[in-house]
């Protein structure tokens, strides 16, 4: 796979996380700026950086699996590890446009 | 850092067999109010029926559901799984067991109230271990886990002061200071237990259902401080029977409170989501109304007439303050807990709903403003001695109960 081709990968892929919503305020994960950083480790496999709005979020089980299965169900990808991370933290500023319109700002 | 996976999801039965069960108590408690009218509005607490109703609403509702509510929460809240999950059932029918058999009991012998209450302490005890197993294991403990470990210390002293209360009706046992043990009962049940859970939650579920960030937390242990050194004040105005600390406590309260509110004003003023939802309003709302009764309960305590307006300030606490932030929250909570069983292995996979959609939100309104007029109409019944009062607003917080009762169990349909 040829760069341009991983680049347009990584970009579905991040289309595709669209799918997992946060079902409290019914945005989806990367509108709500919780994807930091989607890369491919291997042809078949990719590491998702992600966070959650706050660390006792009471969704955290069920968004980090909503990321894991949505990446899965691309034919491209045969393996996904996901990375939560807390720092850095998630702040308003990292939602998109689309996110912000969304909560009604 | 990397954060791993946390599995603290509970069993989704251990917190729906404390909220089923506790729906069905708020209920029969409210049918036996309503039945009972004539002693409610006379002002004459102290009789077997709402003596059992009283414990019934406060035991097998309020008690229950925070139970049940913590089973779900502590885990989410303080990132650690609860500790022994089959302890949490065999707890849920022991404690079952002894409210029911504690509400019969003081409905028709009150005297044979001692065997069923400590049946119930030993529920809650297995309660208190549940819960404390469960903190010591939390990494990093924090305020909350400091509003939320005196919480249960204070709930554990209220069955502690409540079985002696009922050993000294027995036996006559400590007989001389039965009204200490009483009073302190109630302060440390209601103000003590209640109101620090519900203080430690808020600042968990307001700022998550605000979307809050970028706020600060240190005015928290202020409130702390405050509100705790107010409850230790009236404690000791018990025991010493000083007036000035027991003004002095109640001023405190009310200090505390103040901070308390003005902290989730602060934390809101950060909030990102611009609407809040009506459930989440009802419990803000709730906050207003606690605020307002400890400013009337520091009125009455200077003024020297705490004692003849004891009974309507703690019924108003109980249900405008206690019971509404319970309501609030509960209309939030279950929707969330159901969703987490039935749509959690499918997010990501299939089209799953938003939590708004898994309860009726427009039965919310109605039910909340029965509930509030409904129990200020209560609340003018015992003041004004109006029958027709009571009956109208008792049947409209019963209707509310029944609405809310099915709006809640109809979340699992979804």
């Amino acid at each position: 796979m040829n760069l341009k081709e991983q680049i347009a990968l990584v970009d579905k892929i991040r289309e595709h996380l669209k799918k997992v919503m946060d079902p409290e305020l019914n945005i989806n994960v990367v509108d709500l700026g919780l994807i930091y950083d989607v890369s491919l480790i291997e042809e078949n496999a990719v590491e998702i950086v992600m966070t959650l709005t706050t660390p006792g979020c009471p969704l955290h089980d069920s968004i980090i699996g909503g990321v894991k299965h949505c990446v899965l169900e691309l034919e491209e990808i045969d393996h996904a590890d996901i990375q939560l991370v807390w720092e850095p933290a998630w702040s308003p500023e990292k939602m998109t446009e689309a996110g912000l319109k969304a909560i009604g700002r | 850092m990397i954060v791993k996976n946390t599995g603290s999801e509970t069993n989704i039965k251990l917190p729906f067999s404390f909220i089923f069960f506790s729906i069905l108590a708020l209920l029969i408690s409210q049918f036996l109010i309503l039945l009972n009218g004539d002693a409610f509005i006379n002002g004459h607490f102290r009789i077997p029926a709402i003596w059992s109703a009283a414990h019934l609403f406060i035991l097998g509702w309020a008690l229950m559901i925070a139970m049940g509510a913590m089973y779900q929460l502590v885990p989410v809240a303080f990132l650690t799984p609860i500790w022994n999950e089959k302890f949490g059932f065999i707890q849920f029918a022991v404690t079952t067991i002894g409210v029911v058999s504690f509400a019969i009991a003081l409905y028709i012998i009150p005297s044979k109230a001692l065997i069923p209450g400590i049946i119930m302490l030993m529920g809650i005890v297995m309660f208190l271990i549940q819960m404390g197993m469960t903190l010591r294991k939390q990494a990093k403990p924090n305020i909350l886990t400091l509003f939320v470990g005196s919480a249960l210390v204070c709930l554990f002293l209220t069955i502690i002061l409540g079985i002696s209360l009922v050993i000294s009706m027995k036996t006559g046992f400590a007989s001389n200071y039965y009204s200490i043990l009483f009073h302190s009962h109630l302060l440390l049940g209601i103000s003590g237990w209640f109101t620090l859970l519900i203080f430690g939650f808020s600042y968990k579920m307001a700022p998550m259902f605000s979307l809050s960030h970028g706020y600060e937390m240190k005015l928290a242990k202020y409130v702390y401080s405050i509100y705790v050194t107010g409850l230790l004040s009236i404690l000791l105005s018990f025991i010493f029977n000083f007036s000035w600390l027991f003004k002095c406590g109640f001023f405190l309260l009310l200090i505390g409170f103040s901070c308390f509110i003005w902290h989730i004003y602060l934390i809101l003023k950060k909030r990102v989501k611009k609407k809040l939802d009506l459930p989440f309003r009802f419990a803000l709302l709730a906050i207003i109304f606690g605020e307002m009764i400890h400013l009337l309960a520091f009125i009455a305590s200077i003024s020297n007439q705490f004692p003849s307006f004891a009974a309507p300030l703690i019924v108003a606490y109980i249900m405008l303050w206690i019971a509404f932030s319970i309501i609030g929250y509960l209309y939030k909570i279950v929707p969330f807990l159901w969703w987490t069983h039935k749509y959690s292995h499918v997010i990501g996979k299939k089209d799953v709903p938003a939590l708004k959609d898994m309860i009726n939100e427009r039965l919310a309104l109605p039910i909340f403003l029965s509930f509030i007029f409904g129990i200020l109409l209560v609340s003018m019944s015992i003041a004004l001695n109006g029958q027709m009062l009571f009956y109208i607003g008792q049947l409209l917080v019963t209707a509310a109960s029944i609405v809310f009762g099915i709006a809640i169990l109809a979340v699992i349909k979804k």
